[in-house]
């Protein structure tokens, strides 16, 4: 069912391990042109920069032409037609999408993902229109069965193309779902992580046939997503519309939430990261552990507002003291196992591509925030001081 | 077949050794399984907040605390990462050099961070250099440009080059269209001056790794000021030919070093542009979605062939 078969794909991850091997003198140049050449696959590949650009350019290509279409042959039409035309074309562009990977074997090459992207898009719009724009009042449970679609049809762009945002987007219509079923909100919360809940058990059960293939980082990307979403779902401080203010000011809960209720996903806020980390690191997987570093993160931010206690300004101080604190100790004490492994774990690097990231993100980081690292030119009006104890700095000019 | 069947026919034919095949064996196993990257991410991001905490705190109490017990501590702290990094640092050599421990960038990296409040608090409460805040940036940036070379440490680069951009005016991030000319002039200058510092550094083999992270930085700015001059109502042809011009350089760049970075941006950069100007030319719906129809199909043929050609890998 999936639009590649599984040799060329292996095929693929065994010359991307290759390449990374030979980058870090694991295997010497001549080891690695012989192996290369028995991993030889037929499917086309291009790099990230060029990938991003097609799919700009793909999206673009479509979107015109879809509207040269309307503007051509359907001079004003009404939103039910528009509808009924966007329907029309989803399947067009999945067609394409399908085209371009069986025909032109295109993998992750920009073109087939944004044909696929738009193919999604068209049937949610289509549906909008021919469901709820055309009529009026709106008929119920509409809203609940677009998202579903757009659902149902992301998931299947995920599992047969293996695109990791496809999966993240299914997640998303899945949010706005229980909103349409029952008007509680302790009740959407729970239904939304209900649902993550059941995908996860999926997940699991599923990919535990595929470790050490091809398909378990796709899978385990589900799983870190499922886990973040679990998470965001239960944390009512993040899940909040009004998280910003709340997580600034720090001295305001939500008040649409049963004390019991709220009490207990404040406990599963502390629960659920500790869980996801050893998960992680038992099955020694990449993405689950970063997910669980992120929930962790989340709920130490996220405990004042939490408990109703005010935010101070050392709060950041503190946080970043701890995970400092955290990365040193995890790197001395595995350092300091034989030969700088401990439990299957070491904090040196084996791979080329951790160096290459750091690397990008050194340079991108350093410069698009310059003015969060380099001296920031002072306004008249700006002076040091105020915050008197108690305002919590609201007052100050920085 | 997966990577461990692959790895049993590659020992069973004699082209890696039983030592290669069980080490290669477990690292596709995750065995050792090297959290490297992770705790990179988590040292720097406990820098960053550390910081950003120490900044808000100090802004806020600064009358409580008062001058003396700020600059002490900030001096501190400051005096101690440099300490470190010169005692720690290996001998200095005009190539790449290895860090001598995974803490030891971010040491460096905190204690550039720390100068740069200190500085910042030094000039708001004393004005010591009487609002010559220029002064600052480039006494900074000199200084970072000095400890990257010294320690060859990317992040303190990327901070060099954005102090320089504070001194020749730019401010990416706050972007104001009132103040477009005055912006592409400096903008222009910096993309220029950061650029040929990179190139002759690198002709100079003076950390020639570093020339990547020149040439990013020097090319988006250049491309964002050219635009903003295409942008304008009058007097952009100028402008469009001194983008075409440099996205010709770029694409010529970009495919010669296999650094596809640059090809996106030509592509990207002079769509807009190019298409900025077209567009204003046209009238009329169907041929304006005609223009994008076509060029946009045009795009992705020249594209596709310069991917097929020249980045068949990623």
């Amino acid at each position: 069912m999936r639009a590649y078969s599984a040799s060329s794909e292996e095929a693929l991850r065994a010359r991307n391990l290759l390449k990374d091997w030979a980058g870090e003198g694991f295997l010497t140049e001549a080891q690695y042109q012989r192996m290369e050449q028995e991993t030889v696959c037929d499917l086309r590949r291009t790099n990230i920069f060029l990938r991003i650009v097609l799919f700009f350019f793909t999206v673009l290509i479509v979107t015109a032409a879809i509207a040269l279409f309307f503007t051509t042959f359907l001079r004003r039409p009404s939103e039910q037609i528009t509808g009924i035309f966007l329907l029309i074309f989803a399947p067009i562009a999945y067609a394409a999408a399908e085209f371009a990977v069986t025909q032109a074997r295109l993998y992750r090459y920009g073109i087939e993902e944004a044909l696929a992207v738009s193919s999604v898009a068209f049937l949610c719009i289509g549906m909008v229109f021919v469901l709820l724009e055309s009529h009026y009042p709106r008929p119920a449970g509409m809203e609940a069965l677009i998202l579903a679609a757009g659902a149902i049809a992301s998931l299947w762009i995920w599992y047969r193309f293996g695109l990791p945002y496809a999966f993240l987007a299914a997640m998303l219509f899945t949010v706005w779902l229980p909103s349409h079923w029952t008007s509680s909100h302790s009740a959407q919360h729970l239904a939304v992580a209900a649902i993550y809940g059941a995908g996860l058990i999926a997940i699991v059960a599923v990919r535990a046939r595929y470790r050490f293939t091809y398909l378990d980082q796709t899978y385990s990307i589900a799983e870190a997503l499922l886990w973040l979403g679990i998470y965001a779902a239960i944390n009512l401080q993040l899940s909040s519309l009004e998280l910003l203010p709340r997580l600034w000011n720090g001295i305001e809960r939500p008040t649409d939430f049963s004390n019991p209720f709220y009490w207990t996903t404040w406990a599963l806020t502390w629960c659920l990261p500790p869980a996801v980390l050893a998960r992680g690191l038992r099955t020694k997987d990449r993405f689950v552990l970063a997910a669980g570093a992120i929930a962790a993160v989340l709920t130490l931010v996220t405990n004042k507002p939490y408990l109703g206690w005010p935010r101070h300004t050392w709060d950041a101080m503190f946080l970043g003291a701890f995970l400092i604190a955290v990365a040193l100790f995890s790197r001395r004490w595995l350092a300091a196992g034989p030969s700088g492994i401990r439990h299957g774990f070491t904090a040196q690097r084996l791979s080329a591509k951790d160096k290459a990231w750091l690397s990008t993100g050194a340079t991108a980081i350093g410069f698009v925030a310059p003015q969060a690292v380099t001296p920031p030119q002072p306004s008249p009006e700006f002076q040091f001081g105020g915050g008197d104890s108690g305002g919590g700095g609201a007052s100050s000019d920085f | 077949m997966t990577i461990l069947n692959r790895l049993d026919q590659w020992k069973e034919s004699g082209t890696i050794t039983p030592e290669q095949h069980a080490y290669l064996a477990g690292l596709s196993r995750g065995d050792p399984f090297s959290v490297f990257f992770e705790l990179n991410v988590l040292l720097y991001a406990g820098i960053l907040a550390f910081i950003a905490g120490l900044g808000w705190t100090i802004t806020t109490w600064s009358h409580q605390l008062g001058d003396v017990l700020i600059l002490v501590a900030l001096s501190a702290m400051f005096a101690v990462c440099f300490w470190y990094c010169f005692s720690r640092a290996p001998v200095w050599t005009p190539a790449e050099s290895p860090s001598p421990s995974l803490i030891f960038d971010y040491v460096l990296y905190f204690g550039c961070l720390t100068w740069s409040l200190e500085l910042t608090y030094l000039e708001n409460r004393f004005h010591v250099l009487s609002g010559q805040w220029d002064l600052y940036l480039l006494a900074t940036a000199v200084l970072f440009f000095f400890l990257a070379y010294r320690f060859d440490n990317r992040f303190v680069l990327s901070l060099a080059l954005s102090s320089l951009a504070g001194w020749f005016g730019v401010t990416i991030s706050h972007w104001q269209s009132h103040q477009d000319a005055t912006y592409r002039e400096y903008a222009i200058l910096y993309s220029l001056t950061a650029g040929a510092a990179g190139v002759i550094l690198y002709l100079r083999r003076l950390k020639p790794h570093f020339l990547g992270t020149y040439l990013n930085i020097a090319a988006n700015v250049l491309f964002w000021a050219l635009l903003s001059g295409v942008f304008e109502s009058r007097g952009y042809g100028i402008w469009l030919l001194a983008l075409l011009m440099a996205c010709a350089a770029s694409l010529a760049w970009g495919i010669s070093r296999r650094q596809f970075s640059f090809v996106a941006y030509a592509a990207v950069y002079g769509y807009i542009g190019v298409s900025s100007v077209l567009v204003r030319e046209i009238h009329g719906d169907d041929a304006i979605i005609g223009y994008f129809l076509i060029t946009g199909i045009a795009m992705v043929v020249v594209l596709v062939v310069i991917a097929r050609r020249f980045a068949r890998e990623s």
